[in-house]
């Protein structure tokens, strides 16, 4: 934390090791939640957050980001902080943030079950607390494992930012070649979020379907990543049609799949190269 | 919103240097799960160089067998996310062994799951299949994760009390506590911390209480091979209760690798679907090479079963013998690898006094009992002490206790 973000952070208090990101998220829902709180997402989002937030009883409130750069706009976010009936003191508002296992993800062990959660004493106490409820500890082998694996020298990161960025552009390339719109050329994570062109009449869901049967090529479709909020006073009714139209292709492969999903995407495109289901 | 609590913040030589210290913020319902026992005890232990015959985890490691089975898979790359419900080989592994132990078939890419240790199989079964408000009893003494997770699940405890000597159940107790608003009943056979096993009489009348009034079983199971004085029996193995009941165990006990969270549910697909859809928001798969390494342990010949026993047994007297020795009355225990005692010929106050005692002036970890109890004065006249350690350690810990702990005249 110290070298990636500057931050001070004491090792004793302010950290919660947890069996993987998923459970860091749900051990911190559930030790801060009561029934009835809201807890305000930016959308699209992973879907286990509102998922797990409705398990703990609380309430999730999606801000949209904007398509097709997902920018935020402030006046979202202010509509959701201040609604109808409600106000707040924003010193009451937590912010938690769950740290990624980004250097488990660089080390290709997703498997292994290891994240943590990163807050002041006062609330990493709590989530440890809870954490010990929900799973007791993450796998013990493994914990000794990531501290070796966090004390890798800064090059490696550096040699694995580079092929992931590679892999990054492979797939753009290749997606943007056969019709798909890429407005956006993600700035991080290990994902392309790439929209279905206007001549694709199909949803989200009906393409993949498509491409299983027809190219088999596997990707999940963007809708679930979008939670649609009821209109309100303050949020009049939107066009919402561009939740189905993304799908989501994952870049943590290797070359030679990625080559050959490549292949077999070419293998179902037209004779300009336009993916026949465009 | 999360309100702020008046407990004090947890105490370390460490300090914020760039905040005052805040007060610990939590959700009202679980504001009274802090740091627990266990964790408090073993910490005090290192503190002061006691022997820790309290948190439950062997000071032995596991089989090797086991343990290249782990190595292997990690080389062989399976280290990426596991199905999310189990791999494949372990939820078959789980369905056979479980058809060895029970008679019973079942189908394991319906009916088992694989979980982070049978306390995330504990917490994805509340959380799957209670609703706020529902009604579920449990028996106190009980494992400190049940009350947290129910208390997660919004739900409505009953806690029936075993009591010494025998922790039999109060049937008359039982009967008036449970009706058509009970969603559940929580069963852990061999108990924690008793020792205690469940019999078949008192089985098949819990059995026909559930089927009368429509009640879900949870059974926890994970001493299920550390049954030393009678059979094991699973309540999904009785007439009728396979339908509505979720059994839970793990790999930890039975193979000294506490340590690797493995766990799984094995029930009816009706029921497994709940369990599922919580598992998959907490902790969403388990950990991909212990899992491959964990099919391998469930596949043992029945000699290492045995032999298991066998140890257990030769440490079970070590310990029983030398508590009785020491002046502790011991009450009898049947499974697990736990005997409790009570402690009050020391002449301490109660438990958390004892232990405590029993930490500093003599150098052995006991866990006190009351923390087990929805009313901890239930619990305030026994003590909890564990054989899952190596025979030196344990004979160890009994000199100490001889030399140390006199009974007051």
């Amino acid at each position: 934390m110290k070298e990636m973000h500057g931050l001070d952070v004491d090792p004793l208090t302010d950290i919660a090791i947890c069996s993987g990101q998923t459970e860091a998220f749900a051990a911190a829902v559930f030790a801060l939640i009561d029934p009835g709180d809201e807890v305000i997402l930016f959308d699209p989002s992973y879907e286990t957050y509102g998922g797990c937030i409705t398990m703990a009883g609380g309430i999730p409130v999606c801000v949209d980001l904007d398509p097709p750069h997902w920018t935020s706009d402030p006046n979202k976010a202010y509509e959701a902080f201040y609604c109808q009936n409600k106000s707040y003191n924003i010193e009451q508002v937590l912010v938690c943030i769950i740290n990624y296992h980004r250097k488990l993800y660089g080390i290709k062990t997703a498997g292994w079950r290891v994240g943590w959660a990163i807050a002041s004493a006062c609330i990493a106490s709590t989530i440890r607390n809870i954490h010990t409820r929900i799973t007791d500890c993450a796998p013990a082998p493994f914990q000794e494992a990531v501290v070796t694996a966090l004390r890798i020298p800064p090059e490696y990161f550096e040699l694995l930012r580079s092929d992931y960025e590679s892999k990054r552009d492979f797939i753009i390339k290749m997606l943007a070649g056969v019709g798909f719109r890429i407005q956006f050329k993600p700035q991080g994570s290990v994902f392309v979020f790439a929209e279905l062109p206007e001549s694709c009449l199909l949803s989200d869901v009906e393409f993949i379907k498509e491409s299983i049967k027809q190219a088999g090529v596997v990707a999940v479709p963007g809708c679930r990543f979008f939670h649609t909020m009821p209109p309100s006073d303050k949020r009049p009714p939107a066009d919402l049609s561009y939740q189905q139209r993304y799908i989501r292709f994952a870049f943590c492969k290797s070359d030679a799949t990625l080559a050959a999903a490549a292949q077999k995407i070419a293998g179902f495109s037209d004779a300009r190269g336009r993916l026949k289901l465009f | 919103m999360a309100s702020a609590s008046t407990v004090s913040a947890p105490n370390t030589e460490a300090e914020q240097t760039h905040n005052p210290p805040q007060p610990l913020q939590v959700a009202k319902r679980l504001e009274k799960f802090k740091t627990t026992i266990f964790t408090q005890m073993s910490m005090l232990a290192i503190k002061h160089g006691a022997i820790n015959l309290g948190q439950g985890f062997p000071n032995f490691d596991g089989p090797e067998f086991v343990k290249e089975a782990a190595i292997q898979a990690i080389k062989d790359g399976k280290n990426q996310y596991a199905r999310g419900y189990g791999v494949p080989d372990l939820n078959s592994a789980v369905a056979d062994r479980f058809k060895k132990d029970t008679g019973l078939v079942v189908d394991p890419e319906k009916e088992v799951t694989v979980t982070s240790g049978c306390t995330e199989a504990i917490a994805a079964t509340m959380l799957g299949l209670i609703n706020p408000g529902d009604e579920v009893i449990l028996f106190a003494p009980f494992y400190d994760s049940y009350e947290a997770t129910l208390s997660m699940a919004g739900a409505q405890i009953k806690s029936i009390t075993l009591r010494p000597p025998d922790f039999a159940v109060p049937m008359d107790e039982l009967k008036s506590a449970i009706s058509k608003n009970t969603r559940a009943i929580l069963i852990n056979t061999p108990h924690n911390p008793t020792g205690k096993m469940f019999t078949r009489e008192e089985l098949n009348v819990i059995a026909s209480l559930c089927i009368e009034n429509d009640v879900l079983v949870f059974t926890d199971e994970v001493y299920d091979k550390l049954a030393f004085e009678m059979d094991h029996i699973s309540m999904a193995s009785l007439p009728g209760m396979y339908e509505r009941t979720v059994t839970m165990n793990s790999l930890g006990k039975t193979f000294s690798l506490t340590g690797w969270k493995i766990g799984w549910t094995v029930a009816p697909p009706h029921l497994t679907w709940g369990v599922r859809q919580a598992h998959s928001f907490l902790t969403f798969a388990t950990c991909t090479p212990m899992q491959w390494a964990a099919a391998t342990a469930l596949r043992a010949p029945d000699s290492y079963y045995e032999e298991l026993k066998r140890d257990y047994s030769a440490k079970k007297a070590i310990l029983v013998e030398g508590l009785k020795a020491v002046g502790f009355r011991v009450y009898p225990s049947s499974g697990t690898y736990f005997v409790v005692v009570d402690h009050t010929p020391f002449g301490l106050k109660d438990d958390i006094a004892f232990c405590e005692y029993l930490i500093k002036e003599v150098g052995v970890v006991a866990i006190p009992t009351s923390v087990f109890y929805l009313h901890p004065e239930d619990g305030k006249n026994l003590v909890r002490f564990t054989f899952c350690k190596d025979e030196g350690t344990l004979r160890a810990a009994v000199e100490r206790m001889k030399e140390k702990l006199k009974p007051k005249q």
